[in-house]
Protein backbone atom coordinates (compact mmCIF):
# COMPACT_ATOMS: atom_id res chain seq x y z
CA UNK A 1 0.00 0.00 0.00
CA UNK A 2 2.56 2.41 0.98
CA UNK A 3 4.36 1.66 -2.21
CA UNK A 4 1.73 2.60 -4.70
CA UNK A 5 0.68 5.87 -2.51
CA UNK A 6 4.71 6.59 -2.83
CA UNK A 7 4.37 5.96 -6.70
CA UNK A 8 1.45 8.19 -7.16
CA UNK A 9 2.85 10.78 -5.11
CA UNK A 10 6.01 10.50 -7.77
CA UNK A 11 4.35 10.11 -10.90
CA UNK A 12 1.57 13.42 -10.19
CA UNK A 13 3.89 16.29 -8.50
CA UNK A 14 7.20 15.61 -8.48
CA UNK A 15 9.91 17.92 -10.64
CA UNK A 16 13.57 17.25 -11.13
CA UNK A 17 14.41 20.55 -8.85
CA UNK A 18 11.89 19.60 -6.12
CA UNK A 19 13.58 15.99 -5.89
CA UNK A 20 17.19 17.68 -5.20
CA UNK A 21 15.58 19.39 -2.84
CA UNK A 22 13.59 16.99 -1.04
CA UNK A 23 16.73 14.55 -1.02
CA UNK A 24 18.41 17.30 0.53
CA UNK A 25 16.11 17.70 3.45
CA UNK A 26 15.50 14.05 3.95
CA UNK A 27 19.59 14.19 4.53
CA UNK A 28 19.52 16.84 6.28
CA UNK A 29 16.88 15.42 8.16
CA UNK A 30 18.91 12.36 8.62
CA UNK A 31 21.25 14.35 10.16
CA UNK A 32 19.06 15.95 12.94
CA UNK A 33 18.06 12.68 14.13
CA UNK A 34 21.79 11.86 14.14
CA UNK A 35 22.75 14.91 16.07
CA UNK A 36 19.90 14.08 18.84
CA UNK A 37 21.08 10.98 19.30
CA UNK A 38 24.66 11.92 19.86
CA UNK A 39 22.83 15.19 22.49
CA UNK A 40 22.93 12.74 25.86
CA UNK A 41 26.52 12.06 25.07
CA UNK A 42 28.06 15.03 24.06
CA UNK A 43 26.12 16.73 26.66
CA UNK A 44 27.27 14.53 29.29
CA UNK A 45 30.72 14.67 27.74
CA UNK A 46 30.53 18.79 28.13
CA UNK A 47 29.90 18.76 31.34
CA UNK A 48 32.08 15.61 33.00
CA UNK A 49 34.90 15.88 30.65
CA UNK A 50 35.28 19.46 29.37
CA UNK A 51 33.96 21.68 31.83
CA UNK A 52 35.12 19.67 34.20
CA UNK A 53 38.99 19.92 32.60
CA UNK A 54 38.76 23.69 32.36
CA UNK A 55 37.54 24.05 36.12
CA UNK A 56 40.29 21.47 37.16
CA UNK A 57 42.95 23.66 35.60
CA UNK A 58 41.46 26.88 37.11
CA UNK A 59 41.17 25.76 40.37
CA UNK A 60 44.85 24.72 40.00
CA UNK A 61 45.69 28.91 39.86
CA UNK A 62 43.75 29.01 43.32
CA UNK A 63 43.42 27.87 46.65
CA UNK A 64 40.55 25.98 47.33
CA UNK A 65 39.93 24.87 50.19
CA UNK A 66 36.25 22.97 50.96
CA UNK A 67 34.62 25.31 51.84
CA UNK A 68 34.51 29.43 51.21
CA UNK A 69 35.34 30.82 47.72
CA UNK A 70 38.94 29.99 45.46
CA UNK A 71 41.24 32.98 45.36
CA UNK A 72 43.46 33.70 42.57
CA UNK A 73 46.98 32.38 43.59
CA UNK A 74 48.87 32.46 39.81
CA UNK A 75 51.24 30.02 39.51
CA UNK A 76 51.67 29.31 43.59
CA UNK A 77 50.35 25.96 43.25
CA UNK A 78 53.04 25.02 39.98
CA UNK A 79 55.84 26.07 41.80
CA UNK A 80 54.46 24.36 44.86
CA UNK A 81 54.70 21.38 42.86
CA UNK A 82 58.43 21.35 42.41
CA UNK A 83 59.26 21.92 46.45
CA UNK A 84 56.90 19.25 47.74
CA UNK A 85 58.90 16.48 49.11
CA UNK A 86 55.68 14.58 49.54
CA UNK A 87 54.68 14.86 45.78
CA UNK A 88 58.41 13.05 45.20
CA UNK A 89 57.38 10.27 47.25
CA UNK A 90 54.43 9.58 45.84
CA UNK A 91 55.84 10.10 42.02
CA UNK A 92 58.33 7.80 43.36
CA UNK A 93 56.32 5.35 44.74
CA UNK A 94 54.31 5.43 41.78
CA UNK A 95 56.72 4.90 39.10
CA UNK A 96 58.47 2.45 41.39
CA UNK A 97 54.89 -0.11 41.42
CA UNK A 98 54.50 0.38 37.54
CA UNK A 99 58.29 -0.53 37.10
CA UNK A 100 58.00 -3.36 39.13
CA UNK A 101 54.57 -4.42 38.64
CA UNK A 102 53.88 -4.25 34.80
CA UNK A 103 56.82 -6.64 34.11
CA UNK A 104 55.25 -8.92 36.59
CA UNK A 105 51.71 -8.29 34.77
CA UNK A 106 53.64 -9.18 31.70
CA UNK A 107 55.28 -12.12 33.02
CA UNK A 108 52.15 -13.65 34.70
CA UNK A 109 50.09 -13.33 31.82
CA UNK A 110 52.13 -14.58 29.25
CA UNK A 111 52.47 -17.73 31.59
CA UNK A 112 48.68 -18.35 32.32
CA UNK A 113 48.08 -17.54 28.28
CA UNK A 114 50.60 -20.54 27.10
CA UNK A 115 48.95 -22.55 29.61
CA UNK A 116 45.92 -22.14 28.44
CA UNK A 117 47.17 -22.70 24.75
CA UNK A 118 47.45 -26.69 25.76
CA UNK A 119 44.40 -29.39 25.76
CA UNK A 120 44.98 -30.71 29.32
CA UNK A 121 42.11 -32.35 31.49
CA UNK A 122 40.50 -29.71 33.43
CA UNK A 123 41.32 -26.76 31.02
CA UNK A 124 38.30 -24.91 31.59
CA UNK A 125 38.32 -25.09 35.02
CA UNK A 126 41.50 -23.45 34.76
CA UNK A 127 40.33 -20.72 32.62
CA UNK A 128 38.15 -20.23 34.87
CA UNK A 129 40.10 -19.89 38.16
CA UNK A 130 42.87 -17.18 35.70
CA UNK A 131 39.65 -15.20 35.88
CA UNK A 132 38.76 -14.93 39.32
CA UNK A 133 40.60 -12.65 39.97
CA UNK A 134 39.17 -10.19 37.14
CA UNK A 135 35.82 -11.01 38.79
CA UNK A 136 36.56 -11.19 42.29
CA UNK A 137 35.45 -7.51 44.28
CA UNK A 138 38.74 -6.08 44.49
CA UNK A 139 38.10 -5.01 47.93
CA UNK A 140 37.58 -8.30 49.64
CA UNK A 141 40.99 -9.25 47.65
CA UNK A 142 43.25 -6.65 48.73
CA UNK A 143 42.11 -6.92 52.44
CA UNK A 144 42.69 -10.92 52.29
CA UNK A 145 46.16 -9.90 51.05
CA UNK A 146 46.32 -7.40 54.21
CA UNK A 147 45.63 -10.96 56.35
CA UNK A 148 48.07 -13.13 54.52
CA UNK A 149 50.77 -10.24 55.21
CA UNK A 150 49.73 -9.57 58.42
CA UNK A 151 52.95 -9.03 60.61
CA UNK A 152 51.71 -11.16 64.03
CA UNK A 153 49.20 -14.08 62.86
CA UNK A 154 49.62 -13.66 59.00
CA UNK A 155 50.08 -16.85 57.17
CA UNK A 156 53.18 -15.49 55.06
CA UNK A 157 55.32 -14.54 58.24
CA UNK A 158 53.89 -18.41 59.86
CA UNK A 159 55.52 -20.12 56.95
CA UNK A 160 58.52 -17.56 56.74
CA UNK A 161 58.90 -18.23 60.82
CA UNK A 162 58.19 -22.07 59.63
CA UNK A 163 60.95 -21.92 57.11
CA UNK A 164 63.53 -20.37 59.27
CA UNK A 165 63.66 -16.71 58.00
CA UNK A 166 63.18 -13.82 60.08
CA UNK A 167 59.44 -12.91 60.06
CA UNK A 168 59.11 -9.53 58.65
CA UNK A 169 57.49 -6.45 59.27
CA UNK A 170 55.11 -6.05 55.87
CA UNK A 171 53.75 -2.70 56.50
CA UNK A 172 56.38 -1.25 58.41
CA UNK A 173 58.90 -0.93 56.11
CA UNK A 174 59.90 -0.03 52.28
CA UNK A 175 60.35 -3.36 51.15
CA UNK A 176 57.72 -4.61 52.49
CA UNK A 177 54.74 -2.56 51.35
CA UNK A 178 56.93 -2.71 47.86
CA UNK A 179 56.47 -6.42 47.47
CA UNK A 180 52.75 -6.92 48.91
CA UNK A 181 51.18 -3.46 46.97
CA UNK A 182 53.50 -5.26 43.94
CA UNK A 183 52.10 -8.52 44.51
CA UNK A 184 48.34 -7.31 44.97
CA UNK A 185 48.81 -5.08 41.82
CA UNK A 186 50.42 -8.11 39.21
CA UNK A 187 47.47 -10.34 41.21
CA UNK A 188 44.39 -8.26 40.31
CA UNK A 189 45.17 -7.11 36.51
CA UNK A 190 46.72 -10.22 34.94
CA UNK A 191 43.61 -11.70 33.84
CA UNK A 192 42.45 -9.38 30.95
CA UNK A 193 45.92 -9.15 29.49
CA UNK A 194 46.51 -13.29 29.91
CA UNK A 195 42.88 -13.77 27.47
CA UNK A 196 44.30 -10.90 25.52
CA UNK A 197 47.67 -12.92 24.70
CA UNK A 198 45.56 -15.95 24.46
CA UNK A 199 44.10 -14.40 21.27
CA UNK A 200 46.82 -13.09 19.98
CA UNK A 201 48.36 -16.57 20.06
CA UNK A 202 45.60 -18.06 18.44
CA UNK A 203 46.77 -15.72 15.21
CA UNK A 204 49.53 -16.67 14.79
CA UNK A 205 50.93 -18.61 11.37
CA UNK A 206 51.08 -22.31 12.32
CA UNK A 207 53.32 -22.85 9.27
CA UNK A 208 56.29 -20.39 10.96
CA UNK A 209 55.83 -23.22 14.09
CA UNK A 210 56.21 -25.70 11.47
CA UNK A 211 59.11 -24.84 9.72
CA UNK A 212 60.67 -23.91 12.75
CA UNK A 213 60.09 -27.56 14.25
CA UNK A 214 61.75 -29.07 10.96
CA UNK A 215 64.34 -27.56 11.28
CA UNK A 216 64.67 -28.64 14.61
CA UNK A 217 64.26 -25.44 16.71
CA UNK A 218 62.77 -26.80 20.52
CA UNK A 219 59.93 -25.05 22.24
CA UNK A 220 61.98 -22.17 24.28
CA UNK A 221 64.04 -21.54 20.87
CA UNK A 222 60.57 -20.98 19.54
CA UNK A 223 58.93 -19.33 21.66
CA UNK A 224 61.40 -16.74 21.71
CA UNK A 225 62.50 -16.83 18.23
CA UNK A 226 58.62 -17.17 16.85
CA UNK A 227 55.76 -16.55 19.69
CA UNK A 228 56.94 -13.59 21.50
CA UNK A 229 58.32 -11.22 18.03
CA UNK A 230 54.66 -12.18 16.25
CA UNK A 231 52.98 -11.71 19.41
CA UNK A 232 54.29 -7.91 20.16
CA UNK A 233 51.26 -5.92 19.21
CA UNK A 234 49.45 -7.78 21.91
CA UNK A 235 52.28 -7.45 24.14
CA UNK A 236 52.42 -3.83 23.49
CA UNK A 237 48.67 -3.18 24.48
CA UNK A 238 49.51 -5.13 27.37
CA UNK A 239 52.06 -3.16 28.89
CA UNK A 240 50.39 0.11 27.23
CA UNK A 241 47.00 -0.62 29.40
CA UNK A 242 48.22 -1.98 32.50
CA UNK A 243 50.88 1.01 32.48
CA UNK A 244 48.50 3.15 32.58
CA UNK A 245 46.44 1.17 34.90
CA UNK A 246 49.30 1.05 37.84
CA UNK A 247 50.31 4.85 37.06
CA UNK A 248 46.91 5.38 38.65
CA UNK A 249 47.15 3.30 41.81
CA UNK A 250 44.57 3.63 44.38
CA UNK A 251 42.24 1.12 45.68
CA UNK A 252 45.23 -1.29 47.27
CA UNK A 253 47.04 1.43 49.07
CA UNK A 254 44.21 3.01 50.19
CA UNK A 255 42.87 -0.04 51.51
CA UNK A 256 46.18 -1.70 52.89
CA UNK A 257 47.89 1.87 54.62
CA UNK A 258 44.19 4.26 55.39
CA UNK A 259 44.96 7.62 56.47
CA UNK A 260 43.02 7.60 59.23
CA UNK A 261 46.58 6.33 60.64
CA UNK A 262 48.44 9.17 60.13
CA UNK A 263 51.66 6.65 60.09
CA UNK A 264 54.71 7.00 58.25
CA UNK A 265 54.22 3.78 56.94
CA UNK A 266 51.34 5.52 54.82
CA UNK A 267 54.38 7.22 52.93
CA UNK A 268 56.10 4.12 51.87
CA UNK A 269 52.19 3.67 49.68
CA UNK A 270 51.49 7.10 48.77
CA UNK A 271 50.70 7.28 45.02
CA UNK A 272 49.75 9.95 43.24
CA UNK A 273 46.48 9.47 42.95
CA UNK A 274 46.13 8.96 46.49
CA UNK A 275 47.82 12.19 47.04
CA UNK A 276 45.53 14.38 45.62
CA UNK A 277 42.46 12.17 47.22
CA UNK A 278 44.07 13.04 50.19
CA UNK A 279 44.88 16.98 49.51
CA UNK A 280 41.28 17.73 48.12
CA UNK A 281 38.98 15.27 50.27
CA UNK A 282 40.78 14.43 54.26
CA UNK A 283 43.33 17.32 54.57
CA UNK A 284 41.59 20.24 55.01
CA UNK A 285 40.45 20.71 51.44
CA UNK A 286 43.62 21.89 49.69
CA UNK A 287 41.82 21.37 46.30
CA UNK A 288 43.59 24.06 44.43
CA UNK A 289 47.01 22.14 45.14
CA UNK A 290 45.48 18.84 44.65
CA UNK A 291 44.08 19.98 40.81
CA UNK A 292 47.38 20.84 40.22
CA UNK A 293 48.65 17.33 41.09
CA UNK A 294 46.14 15.73 39.37
CA UNK A 295 46.49 17.55 36.48
CA UNK A 296 51.13 16.51 36.88
CA UNK A 297 49.26 13.12 37.06
CA UNK A 298 47.65 12.80 33.63
CA UNK A 299 50.77 14.67 32.14
CA UNK A 300 52.93 11.69 33.56
CA UNK A 301 50.10 9.63 31.90
CA UNK A 302 49.97 11.44 28.46
CA UNK A 303 54.09 11.60 28.54
CA UNK A 304 54.41 7.75 29.36
CA UNK A 305 51.58 6.91 26.62
CA UNK A 306 53.27 8.70 24.22
CA UNK A 307 56.99 7.45 24.96
CA UNK A 308 55.71 4.06 24.59
CA UNK A 309 53.52 4.38 21.28
CA UNK A 310 57.56 5.82 19.94
CA UNK A 311 58.66 2.36 21.08
CA UNK A 312 55.93 0.96 19.70
CA UNK A 313 56.64 1.92 15.99
CA UNK A 314 60.14 0.63 16.46
CA UNK A 315 60.10 -2.62 18.03
CA UNK A 316 56.33 -4.08 17.08
CA UNK A 317 56.15 -6.41 14.17
CA UNK A 318 53.10 -6.53 12.08
CA UNK A 319 53.07 -8.98 9.83
CA UNK A 320 53.74 -8.19 6.19
CA UNK A 321 49.67 -6.79 5.41
CA UNK A 322 50.35 -4.30 8.82
CA UNK B 1 45.52 -21.61 14.42
CA UNK B 2 48.23 -22.71 16.48
CA UNK B 3 49.84 -25.80 16.83
CA UNK B 4 48.64 -27.94 19.65
CA UNK B 5 50.84 -28.09 22.04
CA UNK B 6 51.77 -31.82 23.69
CA UNK B 7 50.52 -31.90 26.96
CA UNK B 8 53.24 -33.25 29.10
CA UNK B 9 53.24 -34.48 32.92
CA UNK B 10 55.24 -31.05 33.73
CA UNK B 11 51.95 -29.47 31.95
CA UNK B 12 49.98 -31.13 35.02
CA UNK B 13 52.55 -29.39 37.26
CA UNK B 14 52.78 -25.89 36.29
CA UNK B 15 49.30 -25.91 35.74
CA UNK B 16 48.20 -27.16 39.05
CA UNK B 17 50.92 -24.82 41.05
CA UNK B 18 49.74 -21.79 39.28
CA UNK B 19 45.92 -22.75 39.80
CA UNK B 20 46.85 -23.55 43.53
CA UNK B 21 48.77 -20.22 44.01
CA UNK B 22 45.63 -17.78 42.04
CA UNK B 23 43.25 -20.18 44.23
CA UNK B 24 45.16 -19.37 47.97
CA UNK B 25 43.83 -16.38 48.98
CA UNK B 26 40.12 -17.03 48.31
CA UNK B 27 40.68 -20.68 50.37
CA UNK B 28 42.69 -18.39 53.15
CA UNK B 29 39.47 -15.84 53.16
CA UNK B 30 36.98 -18.76 53.54
CA UNK B 31 38.88 -20.69 56.03
CA UNK B 32 38.94 -17.42 58.02
CA UNK B 33 35.17 -16.25 57.53
CA UNK B 34 34.56 -19.46 59.47
CA UNK B 35 36.94 -19.51 62.30
CA UNK B 36 36.05 -17.13 65.60
CA UNK B 37 38.18 -14.70 66.42
CA UNK B 38 40.55 -16.46 68.59
CA UNK B 39 41.15 -18.53 66.24
CA UNK B 40 42.40 -16.40 63.60
CA UNK B 41 45.15 -15.04 67.17
CA UNK B 42 46.65 -18.62 67.30
CA UNK B 43 50.49 -18.94 66.73
CA UNK B 44 51.02 -20.58 64.43
CA UNK B 45 47.66 -19.90 62.04
CA UNK B 46 45.46 -22.99 62.24
CA UNK B 47 44.67 -23.48 58.40
CA UNK B 48 41.39 -25.56 58.90
CA UNK B 49 38.87 -24.14 61.26
CA UNK B 50 38.31 -26.64 64.20
CA UNK B 51 35.38 -25.98 65.06
CA UNK B 52 33.82 -23.97 62.29
CA UNK B 53 31.89 -21.42 63.36
CA UNK B 54 29.12 -19.39 61.40
CA UNK B 55 29.65 -16.34 64.03
CA UNK B 56 31.85 -13.84 61.71
CA UNK B 57 29.09 -14.34 58.98
CA UNK B 58 26.74 -13.27 61.82
CA UNK B 59 28.91 -9.96 63.16
CA UNK B 60 28.67 -9.08 59.50
CA UNK B 61 25.42 -8.16 59.45
CA UNK B 62 25.70 -6.94 62.89
CA UNK B 63 28.17 -4.43 62.07
CA UNK B 64 27.47 -3.05 58.54
CA UNK B 65 24.17 -2.89 56.63
CA UNK B 66 24.96 -5.41 54.54
CA UNK B 67 21.68 -6.04 52.89
CA UNK B 68 21.39 -2.01 52.10
CA UNK B 69 24.95 -2.55 50.60
CA UNK B 70 24.43 -4.97 48.57
CA UNK B 71 21.31 -3.47 47.16
CA UNK B 72 23.13 -0.27 46.59
CA UNK B 73 24.89 -2.00 44.60
CA UNK B 74 23.07 -3.76 42.30
CA UNK B 75 20.80 -0.65 41.66
CA UNK B 76 23.52 1.34 40.90
CA UNK B 77 25.18 -1.44 38.65
CA UNK B 78 21.74 -1.51 36.49
CA UNK B 79 21.02 1.91 36.29
CA UNK B 80 24.33 2.49 35.32
CA UNK B 81 23.91 0.05 33.00
CA UNK B 82 21.13 0.60 31.30
CA UNK B 83 22.53 4.36 31.35
CA UNK B 84 25.24 3.42 29.71
CA UNK B 85 23.69 0.77 26.68
CA UNK B 86 20.97 3.73 26.24
CA UNK B 87 23.65 6.50 25.56
CA UNK B 88 26.60 4.30 23.93
CA UNK B 89 24.29 2.86 21.90
CA UNK B 90 22.74 6.06 20.78
CA UNK B 91 25.82 7.45 20.11
CA UNK B 92 27.61 4.63 18.13
CA UNK B 93 24.06 4.52 15.88
CA UNK B 94 24.71 8.33 14.62
CA UNK B 95 28.43 7.45 14.14
CA UNK B 96 28.00 4.16 12.48
CA UNK B 97 25.08 3.97 10.87
CA UNK B 98 23.38 7.34 10.25
CA UNK B 99 27.42 8.98 9.77
CA UNK B 100 26.60 12.21 10.72
CA UNK B 101 28.51 14.82 9.04
CA UNK B 102 31.69 15.27 11.32
CA UNK B 103 31.52 11.80 12.40
CA UNK B 104 35.31 11.32 11.90
CA UNK B 105 35.65 14.13 14.20
CA UNK B 106 33.75 13.15 16.69
CA UNK B 107 35.49 9.88 16.85
CA UNK B 108 38.77 11.19 17.11
CA UNK B 109 37.54 13.10 19.97
CA UNK B 110 36.35 9.82 21.32
CA UNK B 111 39.31 8.35 21.06
CA UNK B 112 41.34 10.64 22.91
CA UNK B 113 38.83 11.27 25.78
CA UNK B 114 39.60 7.18 25.98
CA UNK B 115 43.50 7.81 26.71
CA UNK B 116 42.47 10.51 29.26
CA UNK B 117 41.26 8.29 33.04
CA UNK B 118 38.23 9.46 34.78
CA UNK B 119 40.27 9.40 38.02
CA UNK B 120 42.05 12.91 36.96
CA UNK B 121 38.54 13.97 36.97
CA UNK B 122 37.31 13.38 40.81
CA UNK B 123 37.63 17.23 42.00
CA UNK B 124 35.60 18.90 39.41
CA UNK B 125 33.46 15.77 39.32
CA UNK B 126 32.27 16.01 43.06
CA UNK B 127 32.44 20.15 42.78
CA UNK B 128 29.64 19.48 40.06
CA UNK B 129 27.78 16.93 41.57
CA UNK B 130 27.99 19.05 45.18
CA UNK B 131 26.93 22.06 42.99
CA UNK B 132 23.57 20.41 41.66
CA UNK B 133 22.93 19.08 45.53
CA UNK B 134 23.29 15.24 44.48
CA UNK B 135 25.94 14.19 46.91
CA UNK B 136 25.49 11.33 49.02
CA UNK B 137 22.86 10.24 46.34
CA UNK B 138 22.67 6.91 44.64
CA UNK B 139 22.67 8.43 41.32
CA UNK B 140 25.94 10.69 42.17
CA UNK B 141 27.57 7.05 42.15
CA UNK B 142 26.68 6.10 38.35
CA UNK B 143 26.24 9.62 36.93
CA UNK B 144 29.45 10.72 36.20
CA UNK B 145 30.92 7.57 34.22
CA UNK B 146 27.33 7.07 31.95
CA UNK B 147 29.25 9.21 28.91
CA UNK B 148 31.37 6.23 28.46
CA UNK B 149 33.41 6.81 25.58
CA UNK B 150 35.26 3.14 25.14
CA UNK B 151 31.70 2.06 25.55
CA UNK B 152 30.88 4.32 22.37
CA UNK B 153 33.48 3.01 20.36
CA UNK B 154 33.37 -0.53 20.95
CA UNK B 155 29.65 -0.65 20.14
CA UNK B 156 30.49 1.55 17.24
CA UNK B 157 32.50 -1.14 16.18
CA UNK B 158 29.34 -3.89 16.12
CA UNK B 159 27.17 -1.32 14.70
CA UNK B 160 29.31 -1.17 11.39
CA UNK B 161 28.97 -4.63 10.93
CA UNK B 162 25.21 -4.60 10.78
CA UNK B 163 24.31 -5.27 7.30
CA UNK B 164 23.58 -2.10 5.21
CA UNK B 165 20.95 -3.60 3.67
CA UNK B 166 18.44 -4.65 6.77
CA UNK B 167 18.70 -1.16 7.40
CA UNK B 168 17.98 0.31 4.30
CA UNK B 169 14.89 -1.95 4.04
CA UNK B 170 13.99 -0.63 7.34
CA UNK B 171 13.72 2.86 6.20
CA UNK B 172 12.48 1.91 2.87
CA UNK B 173 9.05 0.22 5.31
CA UNK B 174 8.86 3.82 6.95
CA UNK B 175 10.95 3.04 10.03
CA UNK B 176 11.78 5.27 12.16
CA UNK B 177 15.85 5.55 13.70
CA UNK B 178 15.00 4.83 17.22
CA UNK B 179 12.89 1.80 15.45
CA UNK B 180 15.89 0.81 13.25
CA UNK B 181 17.94 1.11 16.42
CA UNK B 182 15.55 -1.00 18.79
CA UNK B 183 14.85 -3.90 16.74
CA UNK B 184 17.89 -4.50 14.20
CA UNK B 185 20.98 -2.64 15.06
CA UNK B 186 20.90 -3.58 18.67
CA UNK B 187 20.01 -7.36 18.19
CA UNK B 188 22.21 -7.95 15.56
CA UNK B 189 25.10 -6.32 17.31
CA UNK B 190 24.04 -8.12 20.71
CA UNK B 191 27.26 -9.82 21.72
CA UNK B 192 28.49 -5.85 21.52
CA UNK B 193 25.92 -5.18 23.51
CA UNK B 194 26.69 -7.50 26.12
CA UNK B 195 30.04 -6.89 26.59
CA UNK B 196 29.48 -3.99 27.55
CA UNK B 197 26.86 -5.00 30.16
CA UNK B 198 28.94 -6.70 31.38
CA UNK B 199 32.13 -4.73 31.40
CA UNK B 200 30.08 -1.80 32.76
CA UNK B 201 28.53 -3.74 35.86
CA UNK B 202 32.30 -4.84 36.51
CA UNK B 203 33.80 -1.42 36.35
CA UNK B 204 30.80 -0.72 38.98
CA UNK B 205 31.87 -3.30 41.45
CA UNK B 206 35.56 -2.14 41.17
CA UNK B 207 34.82 1.47 41.81
CA UNK B 208 36.23 2.79 44.74
CA UNK B 209 37.40 5.97 44.55
CA UNK B 210 34.87 7.77 43.33
CA UNK B 211 32.01 6.28 46.12
CA UNK B 212 34.42 7.79 48.90
CA UNK B 213 34.52 10.61 47.10
CA UNK B 214 31.19 11.41 46.80
CA UNK B 215 29.04 9.59 49.24
CA UNK B 216 29.84 9.97 52.95
CA UNK B 217 27.10 7.72 54.87
CA UNK B 218 27.11 4.19 54.70
CA UNK B 219 23.40 3.75 53.36
CA UNK B 220 24.36 5.25 49.88
CA UNK B 221 27.76 2.77 49.86
CA UNK B 222 27.88 0.19 47.39
CA UNK B 223 29.67 -2.78 48.45
CA UNK B 224 33.18 -2.31 47.77
CA UNK B 225 33.75 0.91 49.64
CA UNK B 226 31.41 -0.16 52.45
CA UNK B 227 33.83 -3.44 53.35
CA UNK B 228 36.76 -1.19 54.06
CA UNK B 229 34.81 0.44 56.60
CA UNK B 230 35.26 -2.72 58.47
CA UNK B 231 39.08 -1.82 58.85
CA UNK B 232 38.72 -1.29 62.50
CA UNK B 233 40.56 2.06 63.70
CA UNK B 234 42.09 -0.12 66.98
CA UNK B 235 41.80 -3.64 65.99
CA UNK B 236 40.51 -5.68 62.61
CA UNK B 237 38.46 -8.75 63.47
CA UNK B 238 39.95 -10.71 60.70
CA UNK B 239 37.54 -13.52 60.88
CA UNK B 240 34.28 -10.78 60.46
CA UNK B 241 36.42 -9.27 57.77
CA UNK B 242 37.09 -12.19 55.60
CA UNK B 243 33.71 -13.21 56.06
CA UNK B 244 32.32 -9.84 54.78
CA UNK B 245 34.91 -9.90 51.49
CA UNK B 246 33.71 -13.46 50.81
CA UNK B 247 29.77 -12.46 50.97
CA UNK B 248 30.35 -9.54 49.33
CA UNK B 249 32.73 -11.44 46.43
CA UNK B 250 30.37 -14.33 46.18
CA UNK B 251 27.27 -12.79 43.72
CA UNK B 252 30.12 -11.68 40.98
CA UNK B 253 32.03 -15.19 41.33
CA UNK B 254 28.39 -16.71 40.55
CA UNK B 255 27.51 -14.87 37.74
CA UNK B 256 31.05 -15.36 36.18
CA UNK B 257 30.63 -18.99 36.55
CA UNK B 258 26.93 -19.27 35.13
CA UNK B 259 27.74 -16.74 32.27
CA UNK B 260 31.75 -17.70 31.69
CA UNK B 261 32.06 -17.71 27.60
CA UNK B 262 30.07 -14.38 27.55
CA UNK B 263 32.53 -12.70 30.22
CA UNK B 264 35.98 -14.08 28.71
CA UNK B 265 33.84 -12.86 25.69
CA UNK B 266 33.56 -9.65 27.09
CA UNK B 267 37.68 -9.38 28.48
CA UNK B 268 38.63 -10.31 25.35
CA UNK B 269 37.02 -7.57 23.23
CA UNK B 270 38.04 -5.06 25.88
CA UNK B 271 41.36 -5.25 24.33
CA UNK B 272 39.98 -3.74 20.78
CA UNK B 273 41.85 -1.36 19.53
Amino acid sequence: MTGTSTLRLNGGELTPSRSVLRLGSLKWRQATVGYLFLVPLIAGLLIFRFYAFGYNIWLSFTTAGAFGQPRFVGLDNYRRLFSDSQLVIALYNTVKFAAIAVPGVVIVSLLCALLMQYRFRGASIFRAIVFLPAVCLPTAIILVFGWLFQTQYGLINAAFHALGAEPMSWFGSETGVTAVVSIIVVYLSFSVPAIILYAGMQDLPSDVYEAAMLDGAGPVRRFFSITLPLLTPSLFFVILTSTIGILKLFDAVYLLLPPVDHSVSTNYGLTLVYYYYYLAFVDSGQRGYAAAVSLFLLLLILGVSIVLLRLQRRFVHYGEDG
Amino acid sequence: MMLQYRVQWWTYLVVSVVGLIILTPFAWMASTAIMTTSQTLQVPPNIIPSPATLDGVREVFNRLPFLTLLWNTIIVSIGRVIGTLVICSMAAYALAVVKVPGDKAILIVILALIMVPSDIFIIPSYSIIASIRMTDTLAALALPSLFDVFGVFLLYQFFRGVPRELIEAARIDGASHLRILATIVVPVARSGIISLAILTTLAEWKELLWPIVVNRSIDKMTLGPGLALLRGEYTTDWNVLMAAGLLAALPMIVIFLILQKRFIASFARSGLK
